[in-house]
């Protein structure tokens, strides 16, 4: 391994490392400064020991049966990542054909823009029974709705924004004598998107995504949560929440599946981005 | 000889009607016959560029008749018969030197091959063959435009249009980018209009040079520039200096005192 890379490491590592000691310490000064409390409760059960957490991740999920809780936030994290990825993945579709849509008739990027805003201001939290609703009766084919799709179409719903907002823009990055250099060899609007408005829309497509992969991964919890789909770590979240004053630590182990989760999903994403922007010139290097 | 392009009572105005009306070319009258060298010199806002352009069917002009290589802008533009050069090189980042050369091969559906050999030839052409695999920015300003001239004739077309294409460039590469344009337009034959606001630049490179005034963008005098073959030596020599100073002398009178935006390097 370079040295870099290393050092990259031990940078993430000291981050997390420092995470931990200020938890651990505000827990051990908190009534030792005087005869007061912090505001925020620094108590075993509202912050259990960090090392109390890990070890209930050992632990058996439900007392006296089989499976840890390890398993159980393993097994609900990559339940929940597959969710939100068929989201993403849907979500990334639709937001793209909408870019291209609006870059070619500039009126419905005129009409569309405010509503593909005013989209997300919706509250999740109320639209994702709506949308289990719409759903519940749903049959295509052999196929039915399930909850899953629900959440799914949440994800979706959350990520397709920023990549609909940051593909119109890479789409229009070209710049006017690109534009002219493909008016004059007389390509077709088809020919101009592929080899020219697609490509130079890669640079802002990899930060609208990485937008995008977080807000799939919140959307899939929240509407995991709202609608309490099974399966997924949104309702680990709200089991473990339930159980909460007789057994703190083990939200917090769901809240690390969760977060871990996030960071995996943008983790990819950046391992995309090393794939599509390998043969780019590194920032500042532009003649 | 064939003129490649022709063009009589050539206008163009912009905005017409409103008050922001804008006689960019005014009967316009030029041909340019084959294997022949153009330059359209002229002070900011003459309406050289858009001359080009209009040659080129990316804007289309308001009056009066032009033919490219023989047919109509439209179906010249469509039958590629024209390859052009922009100020800025305007190659695609994403795409290795070689496959910035071959991308109008692959808009014409040429076979993979086929297209990688020719358009090779044309970086051996501009003395470029070494960066076929290189990435653009990883080679020099003058370097890029070399390559853009290689894919302006990698189609082969009888008609080069290039547009301030060393505008950019420092001076001692724009020399030596003109000596290279001169070798290249010899091996190739090709009939070439070419934009530009440097007096000697237009001198040395063209068999005419097209002087034209602004507001609106008219032609005032055509100088025929007849100084054999191009060497540096040449731009020593009192014939050029002789042909420098009619084409300044035809810029002068177009207005009074000295026309702004125009290079006297």
């Amino acid at each position: 391994m370079k040295a870099g890379g290393v050092k990259r490491i031990a940078l993430g590592l000291s981050g997390f490392v420092a995470m931990a000691a200020t938890w651990e310490l505000y827990k051990a000064i908190d009534g030792k400064l005087g005869p007061w409390h912090f505001p925020a409760h620094a108590d075993d059960a509202s912050m259990p020991h960090l090392l109390t957490i890990g070890r209930r991740f050992l632990q058996p999920e439900v007392r006296d049966r089989p499976g840890t809780v390890l398993q159980a936030v393993i097994s609900g994290s990559w339940y929940t990542f597959r969710v939100a990825v068929v989201g993403l993945a849907l979500g990334a579709m639709i937001g793209l054909l909408l870019a291209v849509v609006m870059e070619r008739f500039r009126l419905l990027e005129r009409a569309w823009l405010p509503y593909i805003v005013l989209s997300q201001t919706v509250p999740l939290i109320a639209l994702a029974p709506l949308i289990s609703g719409w759903g519940g009766g749903l049959r295509i084919g052999s196929l039915h709705w399930r909850p899953w799709m629900s959440v799914a179409a949440m994800a979706a719903y959350l990520s397709f924004f920023p990549v609909a907002v940051g593909a119109l823009r890479g789409l229009q990055s070209p710049q006017a004598h690109h534009e002219d250099l493909m008016r004059s060899y007389a390509a077709s609007w088809g020919q101009t998107l592929w080899k020219l408005r697609l490509p130079a829309a890669v640079p802002y497509l990899i930060p609208a995504l990485q937008l995008a992969a977080a807000s799939s991964i919140v959307g899939a919890i929240v509407s995991e949560i709202s609608i309490g789909a099974k399966g997924g770590v949104g309702r680990l979240i709200l089991d473990y929440f339930q159980r909460a004053s007789g057994d703190p630590a083990q939200v917090y182990t769901a809240f690390i599946g969760a977060a871990l989760l996030g960071l995996v999903t943008v983790g990819l994403i950046k391992a995309l981005e090393k794939l599509l922007m390998r043969n780019r010139a590194a920032p500042g290097l532009h003649p | 000889m064939t003129d490649v392009v022709a063009m009589s009572g050539l206008s163009k105005v912009f905005n017409p009607g409103r008050a922001n009306q804008v006689d960019a070319l005014l009967e316009i009258d030029l041909k340019v016959s084959a294997g022949t060298f153009v330059s359209l010199i002229g002070p900011s806002g003459c309406g050289k560029s858009t001359l080009l352009r209009v040659i080129a069917d990316l804007t289309p002009p308001t009056g009066g008749t032009l033919s490219v290589n023989g047919k109509p802008a439209a179906q010249a533009r469509a039958d590629q018969d024209y390859g052009m050069a922009f100020q800025a090189a305007g190659l695609f980042d994403w795409r290795k030197v070689v496959r910035n050369v071959e991308l109008p091969l692959e808009l014409r559906r040429m076979g993979k091959a086929e297209r990688r050999t020719r358009a090779l030839a044309m970086l051996e052409l501009v003395k470029l063959p070494d960066f076929a695999e290189h990435y653009p920015w990883e080679l020099s300003g003058g370097m890029q435009q070399r390559v853009a001239i290689a894919r302006a004739l990698a189609a082969d077309p009888p008609l080069l249009l290039m547009d301030e294409p060393f505008g950019a460039l420092d001076e001692m590469t724009r020399e030596h980018m003109q000596a290279e344009l001169t070798r290249i337009c010899a091996a190739t034959q090709k009939t070439v209009v070419f934009v530009t606001h440097s007096i000697p630049e237009a001198v040395y490179l063209s068999d005419r040079v097209v002087v034209m005034s602004p507001r609106p963008g008219r032609i005032v005098k055509v100088v025929d520039v007849d100084l054999g073959a191009r060497t540096d030596d040449m731009r020593e020599q009192p014939q050029f200096f002789k042909k420098v100073t009619e084409v300044r002398e035809a810029l002068r009178g177009i207005g009074a005192g000295a026309p702004r935006g125009v290079d006297d390097r």
